[in-house]
């Protein structure tokens, strides 16, 4: 695309040095810290120094950092999987039936992407008091369904619009009811769309802090997220080491799935993915 | 009649069935919240106690008259300009380095995207011992060039809000990269070998056809970047609450701090609808743009 004259080069190789500096080494400060013993936490060393997986350790046999990590996946794949349902039932509607209101619908589903969510999670909470749901894994199951909806609903929808509906014709000729075609004949040709909402739902759950630490007052239903803040935050003195081995074991879950799903990952993200 | 009964629903029916549920969620997490925050923003409701009552503009009055309220909103503006202005540009960056198809391009895509997928909370831990004034690692390199190093770089309210950012564009780059790199691949290369023709450099290519052919997905990031900007919360939640001195309070931090830690859901849901109109007025005045622009 660009000409690689001496003015491009020095562009080039000075952004890279730069930025891939920025990019790259606080995780890899994370990980080296993590593995320092703790007399070391604060010495400059990069990977030379001696190395120990105490920190690691020490919070792998947390018992109540385990628990919560237990909590994030419950909730994360119940809310991914229900997210993943509703949107796919509501991405075909929008695209293969035509009735009054659809527009309208499809324009609010777009728009509660601006909705303040500190401002919802106020009567969300309340909401939440009074049918008693408030400090289970039900509030936060929902609510989270709140991030993926226009994104999954809008994704799935594009992914329907391809499928021909000569195909959906020439199977009502056939006799098939329209949750025998569903079953059959779109839902499977949908599946990838599927796969990327079901991760965005995932990734958005796992990661989310402000609803879970509103919504789980219960220290045994918390998730990982605001469990971690429970722990390290307003603590006297802090143990960077401990503090980094628990980033890195909150970000191996979300990160495994990346790597093993890479493909509909970046689909997902440029289809109109925003995280706040 | 009997065919139609013979074949189950018509398909309108069956549309509006289908979509259902997902109404059903939209009603009861974001379209009926609202519109109770909104209610409640004219109570003295509190989580402490289980009456309340109308108390009419009591709130707004309270809240306009708030002499923080102005420096929110400043904070706010400050963070949203520069959390969206410096990773977009990092991420442009970026993008243009990685679309160069070097060997291991595809590979650093790949390795860049970890930060942004990484919980909000793990960051801003990485990122508290990153800028920590007596341990951390910027004032240890600072040392180490000789320079002073002992800035408490959270803990002064000049640069905490900064700090923040910085942390808020190394999570995002990765996000704005990805966008931008799918729109230099879409970009026409004989347009850029019909300006080279006529003569034009790198720089002018960049922003006589680079630009002009990225122009829609640009926008589309831009404004999805604001939105999440307004509403982010992880990160001065977790390196400095908000503070020093109020110094990161930015509209979310405020919204959640007067309903959750104080308790009084009338502020807050006052804050928060102001917010909900500031919001509004963006998006009517980007909409408009769109529409103008087709």
């Amino acid at each position: 695309m660009f000409q690689k004259n001496t003015g491009f080069r020095i562009f080039f190789w000075i952004s890279l040095i730069l930025i891939g500096f920025f990019v790259f080494f606080p995780l890899l400060w994370m990980i080296n810290t993590a593995l320092k013993p703790t007399s070391e936490t604060f010495s400059l060393a990069f990977f030379t120094g001696p190395k120990t997986m105490d920190n690691i350790t020490h919070i792998v046999t947390d018992e109540k950092i385990m628990g919560y990590l237990k909590n994030s996946l419950i909730v994360s794949f119940a809310s991914s999987l229900l997210a993943t349902v509703v949107c796919s039932f509501a991405g075909y509607s929008f695209s293969k039936f035509r009735y009054r209101g659809r527009k309208f619908v499809m324009g609010m589903f777009m728009m509660s992407q601006a909705f303040p969510q500190a401002i919802l999670l106020l009567s969300i909470y309340a909401i939440m008091q009074k049918t008693g749901l408030l400090g289970s894994y039900w509030s936060l199951l929902i609510s989270y369904v709140v991030f993926t909806l226009p994104v999954g609903t809008w994704t799935l929808k594009s992914y329907f619009d391809q499928i021909p509906n000569a195909l959906i014709e020439s199977a009502k000729i056939d006799g098939a009811g329209h949750f025998k075609i569903m079953r059959k004949v779109v839902f499977p040709l949908a599946v990838p769309g599927m796969i990327t909402i079901a991760i965005y739902g995932f990734v958005w759950s796992w990661n989310d802090l402000l609803y879970s630490m509103t919504l789980v007052t219960d220290n045994s239903k918390r998730t990982l997220a605001s469990g971690l803040v429970m722990t390290f935050l307003g603590m006297g003195s802090t143990n960077w080491g401990y503090m980094m081995a628990a980033s890195i074991i909150s970000a191996i879950p979300v990160t495994i799935i990346f790597v093993c799903l890479q493909r509909y990952f970046i689909q997902g993200l440029t289809s109109g993915a925003v995280k706040g | 009649m009997k065919n139609i009964r013979s074949r189950g629903l018509t398909d309108a029916q069956t549309g509006v069935l289908l979509i259902i549920p997902g109404l059903a969620v939209f009603a009861a997490i974001i379209l009926f919240p609202f519109i109770d925050a909104i209610r409640m923003s004219f109570t003295d409701k509190s989580m402490l106690m289980p009456d309340y009552e109308y108390v009419g503009l009591k709130n707004y009055i309270e809240v306009f008259s708030d002499p923080y309220l102005g420096k929110t909103i400043l904070t706010t503006a400050i963070f949203v300009i520069l959390s969206t202005a410096l990773p977009f540009l990092l991420g442009f960056i970026w993008a243009i380095i990685l679309n160069q198809g070097f060997k291991g391009a595809e590979l650093l895509r790949g390795i860049t995207l970890v930060n942004w997928i990484i919980p909000g909370v793990a960051i801003g831990f990485l990122w508290s011992w990153i800028f920590n004034g007596q341990y951390g690692v910027l004032n240890g390199m600072l040392e180490a060039l000789g320079l002073p190093g002992d800035t408490a770089w959270l803990g002064q309210t000049s640069t905490a809000l900064i700090c923040v950012v910085i942390a808020r564009t190394w999570q995002m780059l990765p996000w704005y990269m990805a966008f931008l790199l799918g729109g230099l691949q879409g970009v026409e290369l004989d347009q850029i070998e019909a300006a080279r023709i006529d003569g034009a450099g790198n720089w002018k290519c960049f922003t006589s056809v680079v630009l002009p052919s990225m122009k829609n997905i640009i926008s589309l990031i831009v404004v999805m970047g604001i939105v999440g900007n307004l509403q982010h919360f992880d990160l001065p939640w977790t390196m400095v609450q908000g503070g020093p001195a109020r110094a990161t309070t930015t509209l979310s931090i405020e919204v959640y701090a007067s309903a959750f830690q104080n308790w009084d859901m009338g502020k807050g849901a006052t804050i928060g609808t102001l917010w909900a109109v500031l919001l509004a007025c963006f998006s009517f005045v980007y909409l408009r743009q769109v529409k103008d622009s087709d």
